[in-house]
């Protein structure tokens, strides 16, 4: 594998990891008690996520991995639909299709 | 009258902070991940970046960043200010540029319009305000 391919996955990843850790914050906020669980759980993630891009960044230059970062937008969204049933607009749709475009053209 | 152009002048010193904050974390997070070693293996990673001085540089860099975003945020919608922000796509390209000699194609150009524009237009949508949870 080469290492522009392992640091675009890398990407992929931090940002999927994003989109957890988000939900989880989210769920605190909800949540009546235990409300330091889900934030634990996030912080941990983000941890997670610092690693990831670090890795990201070792072999991508930073004007490819930072706007790619963007993607977590997308997974944001797409957790916050399926894991909170958030409603997510149309406008919001191509605003992500836009992102997932744009971090394709910077990854080819 | 004043105390309002005062809050308007605090959001825009808030917003450049923040673009400036947002640039300078990125440029340095580079710069720390290119000191440690190229290894895949994770341990001896985590064991430099725990001797890496830089980090902590970074980490109080990111504690900046996180109270001048609320601070922001008190004073305007989050729909107003990530737009702006995401300026930091841009400046963050140039000095990349010319700090690591990066190359900016017209492909990645593009694309960093591209998600520019996508960021704008998820701002765009409406925000659903849940009334009976707040109570």
């Amino acid at each position: 594998m080469s290492a522009t391919l392992a640091g675009v996955l890398l990407i992929v990843l931090s940002s999927a990891i994003e989109g957890l850790a988000q939900v989880c914050l989210k769920q605190s906020a909800g949540a009546s008690s235990r409300k330091y669980r889900w934030i634990l759980l996030g912080v941990l993630l983000f941890i997670c996520e610092a690693v990831s891009y670090t890795g990201a960044l070792q072999r991508l230059d930073v004007s490819t991995a930072y706007p790619m970062g963007a993607l977590s937008f997308v997974s944001v969204t797409l957790f916050a639909r399926w894991m909170l049933n958030e409603p997510v607009d149309s406008r919001r749709w191509s605003g992500l299709i836009l992102i997932i475009f744009g971090a394709i053209l910077i990854a080819t | 009258m004043e105390s309002r152009s005062k809050s308007k002048h605090r959001l825009a010193v808030g917003l450049a902070l923040a673009i400036t904050l947002d640039t300078a974390g990125q440029l340095l997070w580079k710069f720390t991940a290119d000191t440690l070693p190229s290894s895949a293996a994770l341990w001896p990673t985590v064991h430099a970046v725990l001797g890496q001085p830089l980090v902590l540089v970074l980490i109080a860099l990111f504690g900046c960043q996180l109270i001048n975003w609320l601070k922001v945020l008190e004073y305007a919608d989050l729909s107003y200010a990530q737009p702006i922000t995401s300026l930091s796509y841009v400046t963050v390209c140039a000095f990349s540029a010319f700090m690591f000699g990066e190359r900016i194609e017209l492909a990645k150009a593009a694309g960093i319009l591209c998600i520019f524009c996508g960021v704008w237009l998820i701002s765009q949508s409406k925000p659903r305000i849940d009334a009976q949870r707040s109570t």
